[in-house]
């Protein structure tokens, strides 16, 4: 068993190798052996796939790889990070070395011979290889295409492909984590939030925290373990860091739109209650001009009206548990402003009205 | 070879010309070119794969200057990368062209750039998906890890985006175009498993135009992908498919030929295997479609003068047919008059009987019921064309079984050969005489009954009996060729019924199968026989048993006649 976890290790920093300019001193027989090794780890996939102890002690080791790595920011990576990746690591070993100016021109003669070894070979593991490399270079081609010929964004952030992709991701990822390691996804979910670009991130939590259940990406065929960790449990833990965030939680809240907001939060009443409470704290914030007729920020941050207002409506026209608290909070706001019903004096009792429930 | 070498230098100049035009396949234009011509491009690109695989990479420079360029604009067309194997043999050409010891610059430099366009085809076009390529990177997935299912997202949105109703007829013109244009795009990716909902949903899509908007270059891309067994997909949408684009069907039904006449030939398991298999029966229970399939069996009987193999074809394809109608709809008769229009509904009916549902004893009556019935419309045509006998011919060949069935009943039964059942296998098996030829054969054929059925229950039997009982040393004219036919099947009939018929089989056949056509009848006749019976759950088990065994043999002796170079098949 040691010595399984010994050669993973030592096939990761291959893979690194493979991405480095250190290539530039392999020979035909080096590029011949990592491809060797590669294909030994996908039998060990193969093998160990349903063989519980094994498969986790693989797992837990490719997490510490992967996140000592990620302790300086999970980059680019070995690419190795969890057992359904060692089912393609001679693809990722493959596309590295294709990719490597560094390595030698006889070097790279004797990979193609062996990636590519053209028509009439029987199915070996090159052959395997070969095709799995082609494939996804169709693949790609057929997203481009579609994305560029026939792809329109989904004006419902959960349902745009792009985005509910990265969400299965997400979850996924969030999956093997939680096996892995004891205290939970969150000092990962930190490092995702300071480097990634933030609008995509928050759309991609929303299409998570929406995602059902049963539409977590396929499983492998046969090799999957039945696990205890449900992609359900993966949102659970989304909602724990964003309740645990306050100020992501409120940048959450403020530049998501309103109608997926409401979908949110009508699927998680924990977050309801937070964004409830950041709403109300918004409409303090405002004060009514006079003059303009209007309510407006202090401050340029502040959330204008018109924005508020929307969250309010989309929360007003959610079914029924989210309507009655909306009016409740509102009316008791509105009660504690002095239950005025004249205009322009309580935002409460302006919103109320706006939404067609005054007094 | 040296005019292969012309050739592939011409269709070399073709191809880099059109390359040219289609640029990176940006226009719609250039889209619908490109995917017009994909299956030729790759035949292309394989001769060219195996024209460079001969030749090392400096000959091939000399050979073929261009031919980096060529590659390159291959490359950048993500709808020929996108095709079937294109990818594929686009990279072993490349490889060709990687000298594996630069020995100047200028060979440096080139080998540089095709590994840039190697390294291209397999990570090409991530720009085109910034957020997710960054997001899963961070995640530390690589991209085999989600591509497949990006492309299933894809598909599934542009499934209910097909899904929706256009806004009451508001912009009905732009949501139309988009479809054509998406099932264009779908051209080169119809193979692609995670396409499959995509190419079922545009299958099915009814728009409220009346006009067709898929493009018909998807239709054939769809059909053939499905003919090759490339692709499952739910039998509904076959008959769209089928129905939207008829070319396909009839495809669809000649490739169905083909693999019945060639390989599957007297084998009529594995026709009904493959005429099921094809789902042309149960796409068939669509009127529009049974009329296209059923004429495409008429030109087919017509065009082989009433070919063994078709009307068995035929025979087999009505009854998957209506076992087909049956099970979609329990009420099928009385919906018959859509599918024979021109037919009397009483003699469809009565066709369309199976024999297992009619009690034995009845067969008979059914059978002279069917013969008066027909005989009244072939003899009654006033003008007495032959139009009209092929017609009435043509609808009972489909339930041809029943010809069969007559000639063994008037063996079985030892009694006086009723005139009706004589009638209708003198029709049957030669539609177009004129009733005085029918006639003589019905004279003929009774004659022969005659004397078989004294031998019938004869203690003694020899091939010679046989010999004389058939009349084939009679004197006067020969028959013509069906009446032969006829007599032949009357005696393997007898042969299978006598008691002791088994006993002589082997020396008769021998005798009987003078000719390669002979025997091939031979076989289709036994195949045919043990067939029915087995369809029918006829309790013959000594029969069967000889049957199986002549068969067998009979197969055997053919396929090392074959295997020998012997005479091509008729």
């Amino acid at each position: 068993m040691e010595r399984l976890l010994q050669h993973l290790e030592r096939f990761s920093e291959v893979l690194e190798v493979s991405r480095s300019t250190y290539v530039s001193t392999w020979e035909p027989a080096t590029v011949r052996r990592a491809l060797q090794w590669a294909s030994y780890l996908r039998h060990i996939h193969r093998r160990f796939g349903r063989h519980g102890r094994i498969r986790t002690a693989l797992e837990r080791r490719l997490h510490n790889q992967w996140r000592q790595k990620g302790s300086s920011g999970p980059g680019p990576g070995s690419g190795l990070i969890n057992f359904r990746s060692l089912g393609h690591c001679d693809v990722l070993l493959a596309v590295s070395l294709l990719e490597n100016r560094a390595l030698g021109d006889a070097a790279y003669h004797h990979l193609l011979q062996q990636l590519f070894p053209g028509p009439g070979v029987p199915d070996t593991d090159e052959e395997t290889l070969q095709n799995s490399l082609v494939s996804l270079a169709r693949l790609r081609s057929a997203v481009h295409i579609l994305r560029l010929y026939a792809y329109r964004e989904n004006p419902e952030v959960q349902k745009d492909p792009l985005v509910k992709t990265q969400a299965e991701l997400l979850l996924e990822h969030l999956q093997d984590v939680g096996k892995a390691e004891a205290e939970g996804p969150s000092r990962f979910l930190n490092s995702l939030w300071e480097r990634l670009p933030q609008n995509n991130f928050l759309k991609v939590l929303a299409a998570a925290l929406l995602l059902p259940s049963s539409s977590t990406r396929p499983q492998e065929e046969g090799l999957e373990l039945s696990s205890p960790e449900t992609p359900g449990e993966g949102r659970q833990e989304l909602v724990r860091w964003l309740l645990g965030k306050s100020n992501i939680m409120s940048v959450f809240c403020r530049n998501l739109p309103a109608g997926l907001l409401a979908s949110v939060v009508g699927r998680h009443p924990a977050l309801f209650r937070v964004y409830l409470g950041l709403l109300t704290d918004w409409g303090r914030h405002l004060h009514y001009d006079l003059q303009k007729g209007s309510w407006i920020g202090a401050e340029p941050q502040d959330l204008p009206w018109e924005e508020l207002y929307n969250r309010f409506q989309s929360l007003y026209q959610a079914p029924p548990p989210l309507k009655d608290e909306v009016l409740t909070s509102l009316a008791s706001c509105k009660a504690q402003d002095g239950d005025f019903e004249v205009p322009g004096l309580s935002i409460w009792t302006d919103l109320l009205v706006a939404l067609g429930n005054g007094t | 070879m040296a005019q292969d070498s012309v050739d592939l230098f011409s269709e070399y100049q073709f191809w880099m010309q059109k390359l040219s035009v289609w640029d990176q396949a940006s226009t719609l234009e250039a889209q619908q070119d490109t995917c017009i011509h994909l299956p030729q491009f790759q035949r292309f690109l394989r001769s060219m794969y195996k024209a460079l695989k001969e030749m090392d990479s400096s000959t091939i420079i000399e050979r073929f200057p261009t031919i980096g360029q060529l590659l390159a604009k291959t490359c950048w067309n993500p709808f020929i990368l996108a095709y079937d194997e294109s990818q594929k043999i686009l990279i072993w050409c490349l490889c060709c062209l990687i000298n594996k010891e630069p020995q100047n610059s200028g060979e440096s430099k080139f080998n540089s750039w095709i590994r840039s366009l190697l390294s291209f085809i397999l990570s090409a076009f991530r720009f085109n998906i910034k957020e997710v390529s960054l997001f899963s990177q961070r995640l530390g997935y690589a991209p085999t890890d989600y591509y497949p299912g990006l492309l299933t997202n894809m598909v599934s949105s542009l499934v209910s985006e097909l899904g929706e109703n256009p806004l009451n007829g508001f912009n009905t013109q732009r949501r139309m175009e988009q479809v054509t244009s998406l099932s264009q795009v779908c051209i080169p990716l119809v193979t692609l498993p995670e396409l499959e909902p995509l190419v079922e949903a545009l299958l099915t899509y009814q728009g409220d135009e009346p006009q067709e908007i898929l493009c018909p270059e998807f239709f054939e891309a769809v059909n053939e992908a499905f003919l090759l067994k490339k692709i499952s997909l739910p039998t509904l949408a076959v008959i769209c498919l089928w129905l939207r684009h008829l070319p396909s069907l009839e495809k669809a039904m000649l490739r169905l030929f083909e693999k019945l006449l060639s390989s599957e030939r007297n084998h009529l398991q594995r026709i009904e295997h493959c005429i099921k298999d094809s789902l042309l029966p149960q796409a068939a229970c669509h009127p529009a479609i049974f009329r296209i399939v059923d004429e495409m069996f008429r030109c087919a009987l017509l065009g082989t003068d009433g070919a063994p193999e078709v009307l068995a074809a035929l025979q087999v394809f009505t009854r998957c047919f209506v076992e087909a109608l049956e099970k979609e709809n329990k009420q099928v008769k009385f919906a018959l008059k859509i599918y024979f229009p021109y037919a009397s509904p009483s003699l469809v009916m009565l066709l369309l009987q199976h024999p297992k549902d009619i009690p034995l004893e009845h067969w008979c009556q059914s059978l002279t019921h069917m013969s008066e019935m027909l005989r009244e419309m072939v003899e009654g045509q006033t003008d007495g064309s032959y139009r009209g006998a092929f017609e009435s011919w043509f609808l009972f060949i489909h339930f041809g079984g029943w010809a069969d069935i007559a000639a063994e009943q008037l063996l079985i039964s030892e009694a006086e050969p009723p005139e009706a059942l004589l009638w209708l296998l003198a029709f049957s098996s030669s539609p177009h005489d004129g009733s005085q030829q029918r006639a003589q054969t019905m004279v003929e054929v009774k004659v022969v009954i005659g004397r078989l059925l004294k031998l019938f229950r004869s203690p003694t039997l020899s091939g010679q009996d046989l010999q004389t009982a058939a009349g084939e040393d009679r004197e006067g004219d020969p028959r013509p060729l069906a009446c032969q036919r006829l007599v032949r099947h009357l005696l393997l009939s007898f042969l299978l019924w006598a008691p002791r018929g088994h006993t002589i089989a082997r020396e008769v056949i021998t005798l009987m199968a003078q000719t390669e056509e002979i025997t091939h009848e031979i076989i289709g006749f036994l195949d045919q026989t043990l067939y029915r019976w087995d369809q029918l759950c006829v309790e013959a088990p000594k029969s069967g048993r000889v049957a199986r065994q002549l068969l067998a043999e009979l197969r055997t002796q053919v396929d090392h006649v074959e295997a020998q170079g012997g005479p091509g098949t008729v």
